[in-house]
């Protein structure tokens, strides 16, 4: 924890700390003893622990819900204090059809400011530590993701990280939340923009170590957990003569979708698997032809090279000066190595359809098992 | 303890009004971020009404500078219409009228800024006590009516208030995620049999004489507990069996499936 507590002293140290790790209070203040071991000014403390606030929660649920676009994207806004990474507020980008990519860009930007802004004169959390995007059956690998990201971690403080919504998981009664963030090997193959085997060994990738799951929490603050408490108290009816189901009222009765027997995303996520696994069996193809295209051209290349060694060796036997060795580069144009980034993101989906259909296989056997004991 | 009441400017009939959780969600996160000497925060909530103004959805809302002494209240007008058209970006629907929210008391005169932005439709407001502090409740009926509101959300959105439910009733209010499928299924399970566990006391108090028999009670629970498939033995098992060996392969295909593509992604990293 040595940086931990350099970043102390040079908290107390300084003179008039450029305190606020958002630029939303334009006047400093000093900050206080008890807060300089966790305020950390130079985003030294490691990120430990993403904590998503339950207003957080229902926006991204509700937007996820609403949206008619396939991925749906928002901003996270928050702050870090202590290794936590509280996101305590979000809001939802505008989703583009990707046809006039400039313009949309600079609309998007446009619209991001000036949210931002005005968040700030109703003092909430104004700066961006993250995205959010909600997909179904765990899909979540995808190139649009990861450049996101990347352009984050460049630019943010901690780099920021991405929550994952999985839409489908959440109808099925388990409402699930994940914090991703790239690992440093994989951005680090991704700033050279090199993906190609060589590369993959050097940074030992798979796509299991393209993304590192932070540990996620939420957290309901006391208002808003009085505010559910009167919401789950259930009052009996006044009703004499009231059915079971309306005896005793109350807002957010118990639910139990989890029990549910129909097992309605299978077939989805079956079709799915199908999918990605022929995508991934085109991109391999691809992949194949180009190596086979690189091999040719190389094969050529080094027979050209053996030839003219041989007539030179020739020349020189007979006496006549040897002819020029050429450049074989400008003779020969041998394509770059492909990139596997594609593939490697195909495998990650191709693995995560894997994961929510085993688990929603094991649940569907345990419910099973539960029914008919019952029966 | 929060309550939340709505109504309307006019002597219309009340329209009954249903609002989505995160609408009010962000009344209290705004309320909690209000400054110590504002008494109450307003905003503004999006949504529709219905064609034939039989109905209203609240979908969001949003916070709006303002600020009040004495007599005197001033809205910040432009950054109401600001953040207006930023929403009616994300959202699409272009909502019908908007509308002030406060908390503890109601204002006239916010009601009428909000009565000219939404015409010709009359504008509601809700106000949603936080309870934090007493203070005396201004009669409302004098200048608006009440009406019904109700919560409503969408049956997938219910996951998430559920989660919230439980973060609110744990310590520090605050729980880990994520959940795996199994962890919930168990704490579903779990649930279950406690209540059957309550119901089987009750019964056997009952049955012992201890407890005064409801008959009420007793018909709900012959009305519940009679629902369950009876049917012929053979063909339950026969169906369950079929059912269990689909799962299995199912669960065994995603099986393959994950260590085909481990492999595969190891095999790129072969090099002649």
């Amino acid at each position: 924890m040595a940086a931990t507590s350099m970043a102390a002293a040079l908290a107390a140290s300084l003179p008039a700390p450029t305190a606020a790790p958002t630029p939303a209070a334009p006047t400093y203040e000093a900050i206080p003893a008890s807060m300089s071991k966790v305020i950390d000014i130079e985003a030294e403390l490691p990120l430990q622990v993403v904590q998503l606030d339950g207003l957080v929660v229902t926006k991204i649920i509700k937007h996820a819900r609403e949206a008619s676009a396939a991925t749906v994207h928002g901003l996270l806004l928050g702050l870090d204090l202590d290794g936590t990474l509280e996101v305590s507020n979000s809001f939802a980008l505008p989703h583009h059809v990707s046809d006039e990519d400039e313009k949309s860009a600079k609309s998007s930007a446009r619209y991001q400011a000036s949210m931002l802004r005005s968040l700030r004169e109703v003092q909430a959390d104004d700066s961006v530590v993250g995205f959010y995007q909600a997909t179904t059956l765990g899909a979540f690998f995808n190139q649009n993701l990861v450049e996101i990201q990347a352009i984050h971690q460049d630019k943010l403080r901690h780099g920021g990280v991405v929550i994952v919504h999985d839409l489908s998981l959440t109808a099925r009664g388990n409402a699930s939340f994940r914090a991703f963030r790239l690992t440093s090997s994989f951005l680090d193959a991704y700033k050279k923009s090199n993906f190609s085997t060589s590369s993959l060994v050097n940074h030992r990738l798979t796509f299991s170590s393209i993304l590192e799951e932070v540990p996620l929490q939420v957290r309901v603050n006391p208002l808003l957990a009085s505010f559910l408490g009167s919401l789950t108290k259930s009052t009996p009816s006044l009703l004499p003569d009231a059915t079971p189901e309306t005896a005793t009222f109350s807002v957010l009765p118990p639910s139990f979708s989890a029990l549910d027997l129909g097992t309605t995303g299978l077939t989805k996520n079956l079709e799915q698997i199908i999918e990605a696994v022929d995508n991934y069996r085109t991109e391999e193809g691809n992949l194949a032809y180009m190596s086979r295209q690189i091999a040719r051209e190389r094969a050529r290349a080094d027979n050209y090279v053996a030839k003219r060694k041989e007539e030179n060796l020739a020349r020189v036997a007979q006496d006549l000066a040897p002819l020029p060795e050429e450049d074989v580069a400008r003779l020969f144009k041998i394509p770059a190595e492909p990139s596997r980034l594609e593939s490697m993101l195909l495998l990650g989906q191709i693995d995560s359809y894997g994961k929510s259909l085993e688990s929603t296989a094991s649940s569907a056997v345990i419910n099973m098992f539960s029914a008919k004991a019952s029966i | 303890m929060s309550r939340c009441t709505a109504s309307t400017a006019s002597s219309a009939p009340p329209v009954p009004i249903t609002i989505h959780p995160v609408a009010l969600f962000s009344i209290l996160d705004h309320y909690l971020r209000r400054n110590d000497d504002q008494p109450r925060v307003i905003g503004t909530l999006l949504g529709t009404r219905s064609p034939d103004n039989t109905s209203i959805h609240v979908r969001s809302s949003f916070a709006v500078l303002h600020s009040e002494n004495g007599e005197q209240v001033a809205v910040d007008m432009e950054y109401h219409r600001t953040m207006y058209e930023l929403h009616s970006r994300v959202n699409r629907r272009r909502p019908s009228y908007s509308t002030g929210l406060n908390l503890n008391t109601c204002s006239a005169l916010i009601q009428n800024f909000y009565s000219q932005e939404t015409a010709p439709h009359q504008a509601i407001h809700v106000a949603l006590s936080t309870g934090a502090e007493r203070l005396p409740q201004i009669p409302r009926t004098a200048y608006s009516s009440p009406s019904p509101v109700r919560l409503q959300f969408q049956d997938a959105e219910r996951s998430g208030l559920d989660l919230l439910t439980q973060t609110a009733l744990s310590p520090n209010s605050t729980t880990a995620q994520p959940v795996t499928n199994i962890t919930h299924l168990d704490t579903t399970l779990s649930t279950v049999a406690q209540m059957l566990d309550s119901v089987l006391a009750y019964v056997r108090q009952v049955l012992a004489g201890e407890a005064e028999g409801d008959k009420a009670l007793g018909r709900y629970l012959m009305d519940t507990l009679g629902v369950g498939p009876i049917s012929e033995k053979g063909g339950e098992d026969k169906a369950f069996n079929t059912s269990l060996q689909d799962t299995l392969m199912i669960s065994y295909l995603a099986n393959l499936v994950r260590s085909q593509a481990e492999v595969s992604s190891r095999l790129a990293l072969v090099t002649s």
